[in-house]
């Protein structure tokens, strides 16, 4: 069953110019001119419930517009929007109680206060009765470790303890789908591992549909079975993680030390990466070559050390974002 | 004097983008001179009234040269901003410049004030023009003094705000002291004359910097006079030596301060 | 409904509460804050002082009603400033795009807005409004009175400054519009009316409604009017339907517009 539905939507931004100096200002109050930002493009989706969806792309691919549609923060220009059976333009307030957002970089949370009490105010706003929200704080409080610190005022605490709290607030009443924009910005690699960690455990938990976006291939890797890539407002791919990574498995790099030099010019199905004399870095494209016969080619008798890798997903992903920009 | 009045003509090029702003800020100026013309025009029975030696539309064009002396200086900015400067450890950065920090703050800031006391000057004459059609019997001559003492006075204000902005060497929070400070020009200077207040008042306010900073400008512009002219001028010369060595004092204090504590 | 309308309240007066504790963290600041403000409005006493040694009437006024004023003022502003500050740097909130944070949230967007901040120095100014309730002569039917008007002018000076901010959804740089909108109020507010004459007093009971806000509340203390005090009601309850049409006409605006000025 899905739970978004988004159907064809476009939205265009007009974007004021300004010109330099004292007279370009005059000028741009008297007649301003704009220049027209075509920010997301005929984009269609559909994701199911329990759905754990990277959705990524470069900066200014379009994805906080779209994120604002589907939470009806912006309303589209062209198409159809449809979540859990709303329509985020006409019932924003009915869906705002279905729906959680997490925004990295932007906070929610009343910095001066303890996390204990902002949950009770996000409890406030989202109508829970006294009894209820005590029960859940209780529940969210051990999923998400927060003993420690749920008495500290929220300016106290690091960062990812922070957007810890930041997610629980989200959570108070329940969502149904879960908007993660950047949830792991700005923290160091260990602090991450936990945040994945405890989204995970979250997602198996309660259902929770999770909409995420990040820049870190990571968070995608580790958390997401399915990804799609924006890129310059329009869909370029929309696939499972698995799909992904085979479509780019029959790749692989072989980085290999030598005694002796190697020729590799003009052979068919494999590509230098790198060349430093007696050290060499060759792609292999599996499907012309296989990866026994490359190394046939360097010598075995010849190799000191070798090591043969998959293409790491950071380098599919932004070879398809050039492929984009290509096109 | 060269580097500051490079530092001047810089904050003035850099002002130029704000006119708008500048523009929209004049209205309230105008609507504040429009409160004092009815004002006024209720309190004097006919034009020709002389209550403690003003008459009708002497008392606005006072208020209309007071209030471009104080909107013009925008005391409230600068504060914060000296104040920022010391706190935020920005003024650490200016010990090792080959400039002393009071002529820097000086300097960018009068230059920072520039436009908007040549546009308020301009369209507040053209107000009181307008609102009630007569102007002060001026002569070249005494315009010009006018003008020195105008600029004179605004020197004298910038650097009684940085003294405050530069309290915030020894104690948390210099606003106070620049909320009193505002609050005595504005309510004992801006809106009447010294000559409005009682008798025994009057000796203490021609010394207090109301007598320079407001008062002298206006005073001559309305009512101009040799004789006050020079007893102006020479306060303000005062003014200004004195003003300078207390803030050079005080900075001083303050960077030892820095010095000991570590920053 | 009704429910939906208590637990709106219920957000709000937490919003609010919540601020003014983050206001309470440095308690010095706080308190001299509050005090100032106090001083600040007093130190103008000593402009009337003057004016009354001139003459024992300005503009109708006798000294004490100008008191009178200043408290009214003072309240009107002290309520919509402690209350609903936020309503007073809505133009930044609506081009920084500060509103999207709102929209996500199933409660009123413009409520939980302006709700969001205390200015503290407005605590100052209610203080001071009823110590000039009490140097003008307290009663209970005066004080019950004054409260209405500072509570109904407080939120007449907040719709005024949610419509002019709301220009913002449509126009840019009219952020300083709104600003000397605002200033426009409260500088007409500490005069008597009879110094205005013409056009400017008809003015100031229409278009710059500080008559109704503040000229028509003195006259109702100083001798009580029923007509008078229901079209001081008529008028709140319309300046806020106003602001509360304009406010959601821009935000449909704002999430269907293609004007991006911040906000990708």
């Amino acid at each position: 069953m899905a739970v978004i539905e988004v159907k064809n939507i476009s939205k265009t931004f007009k974007v004021k110019l300004k010109e330099k100096g004292l007279k370009g200002s005059f000028k741009s109050i008297i007649k301003p001119k704009y220049k027209k930002v075509q920010a997301v493009k005929n984009v269609s989706f559909n994701i199911d419930k329990g759905e754990m969806v990277a959705f990524i792309g470069p900066n200014g691919a379009g994805k906080s517009t779209t994120i604002k549609m589907i939470t009806s923060i912006l309303y589209p220009d062209k198409g159809k929007i449809s979540v859990l059976g709303l329509n985020p333009e006409k019932d924003r307030k009915k869906l705002a109680y279905e729906i959680g957002t997490v925004f990295g970089q932007k906070e929610q949370l009343w910095t001066h206060l303890t996390p204990y009490d902002n949950f009770k105010f996000f409890g406030a706003i989202y109508d829970i009765p006294e009894y209820k929200i005590e029960k859940k704080i209780k529940e969210l409080k051990e999923l998400f470790e927060l003993d420690e610190f749920i008495n500290t005022p929220v300016r106290n605490l690091s960062l990812g303890q922070r957007i810890r709290c930041e997610i629980v607030a989200s959570l108070i009443h329940e969502p149904k789908i879960l908007f993660l924009d950047e949830p792991t910005i700005g923290l160091d690699p260990v602090v991450k591992e936990n945040i994945r960690t405890l989204i995970k455990r979250m997602n198996k938990e309660y259902k929770t549909t999770v909409f995420l976006t990040s820049h870190d291939v990571s968070d995608i890797e580790k958390l997401c079975k399915r990804v799609i890539i924006i890129n310059n407002g329009s869909l370029v791919l929309d696939d499972t993680m698995e799909n992904l990574k085979y479509h780019y498995l029959n790749k692989k790099i072989v980085e290999a030390k030598m005694k002796e030099k190697v020729n590799l010019d003009g052979e068919d199905g494999l590509t230098i990466l790198k060349d430093r004399g007696y050290n060499i870095k060759i792609e292999v494209d599996t499907t012309k070559k296989s990866v026994s016969d490359a190394i046939k080619l360097l010598n075995p008798d010849n190799i000191i050390d070798i090591n043969i890798s998959n293409i790491p997903l950071e380098n599919i992903i932004s070879s398809i974002y050039k492929d984009g920009d290509t096109k | 004097m060269k580097k500051y009045l490079f530092i001047y003509k810089s904050e003035v090029m850099s002002n130029l983008q704000y006119i708008f702003n500048l523009l929209v800020g004049f209205i309230s100026y105008l609507i504040l001179i429009f409160i004092f013309l009815n004002l006024w025009n209720y309190m004097y029975d006919d034009p020709t009234q002389v209550i403690n030696g003003y008459t009708k539309n002497q008392m606005i064009w006072y208020v209309i040269i007071t209030e471009i002396l104080w909107m013009t200086v925008g005391g409230r900015k600068l504060c914060k901003k000296i104040s920022d400067d010391v706190k935020g450890g920005n003024i650490a950065y200016n010990i090792n410049k080959p400039y002393s920090y009071i002529g820097y703050a000086l300097s960018s800031h009068l230059g920072s004030c520039t436009i908007k006391a040549l546009m308020f000057s301009i369209l507040g004459i053209i107000t009181g023009l307008v609102f009630m059609g007569d102007f002060p019997k001026l002569t070249i001559a005494s315009c010009i003094m006018v003008i020195i003492t105008a600029i004179f006075a605004t020197v004298i204000n910038t650097l009684l705000i940085i003294f405050i902005g530069l309290i915030s060497f020894f104690i948390e929070d210099a606003n106070p002291f620049y909320w009193v400070y505002s609050k005595f020009i504005l309510v004992l200077g801006t809106i009447f004359p010294i000559e409005y207040f009682p008798v025994v008042l009057q000796p203490i306010l021609t010394y207090s910097p109301i007598y320079v900073v407001s008062y002298g400008p206006a005073k001559l512009f309305v009512d101009f006079s040799w004789t006050s002219c020079i007893h102006i001028i020479i306060a303000q010369v005062i003014y200004i030596i004195i003003a300078y060595i207390l803030c050079r004092l005080l900075y001083q204090k303050g960077v030892k301060r820095l010095n000991v504590n570590g920053g | 409904m009704l429910m939906a309308v208590k637990n709106q309240i219920k957000v709000s007066f937490l919003s609010i509460k919540y601020a003014l504790l983050r206001e309470m963290l440095n308690k010095t600041t706080f308190i001299t804050n509050i005090i100032f403000m106090i001083l600040n409005n007093a130190s103008f006493i000593i402009q009337w002082i003057i004016l009354y040694s001139l003459q024992g009437n300005v503009g109708g006024y006798t000294f004490d009603q100008v008191l009178l004023l200043w408290g009214l003022a003072a309240g009107t502003y002290g309520v919509s400033r402690f209350f609903f500050q936020k309503a007073f740097s809505l133009s930044d909130t609506i081009n920084n795009g500060k509103l999207d944070a709102y929209l996500v949230q199933p409660k009123n967007v413009l409520l939980s807005v302006i709700t969001s901040e205390v200015q503290v120095s407005a605590i100052g100014d209610i203080l001071y409004a009823y110590i000039m309730l009490l140097i003008y002569g307290f009663t209970i039917p005066r004080f019950i009175l004054f409260t209405i008007f500072c509570l109904g002018g407080g939120i007449m000076l907040t719709s005024i400054s949610i419509i002019l901010s709301s220009l913002s959804f449509w126009f840019q740089k009219t952020d300083i519009v709104a600003d000397t909108g605002n200033s426009l109020m409260t500088n007409f507010a500490t005069y008597p009316d009879g110094i205005f004459k013409g056009l400017v007093k008809i003015l100031l009971f229409t278009l710059i409604p500080v008559g109704i806000i503040n000229y028509i509340p003195v006259h109702i203390l100083s001798e009580f009017s029923l007509g008078l005090s229901l079209i001081f009601i008529l008028v709140t309850i319309l300046l806020t339907g106003l602001a509360i049409l304009v406010f959601y006409k821009g935000l449909k605006r704002y999430s269907s517009s293609n004007l991006m000025t911040a906000r990708i």
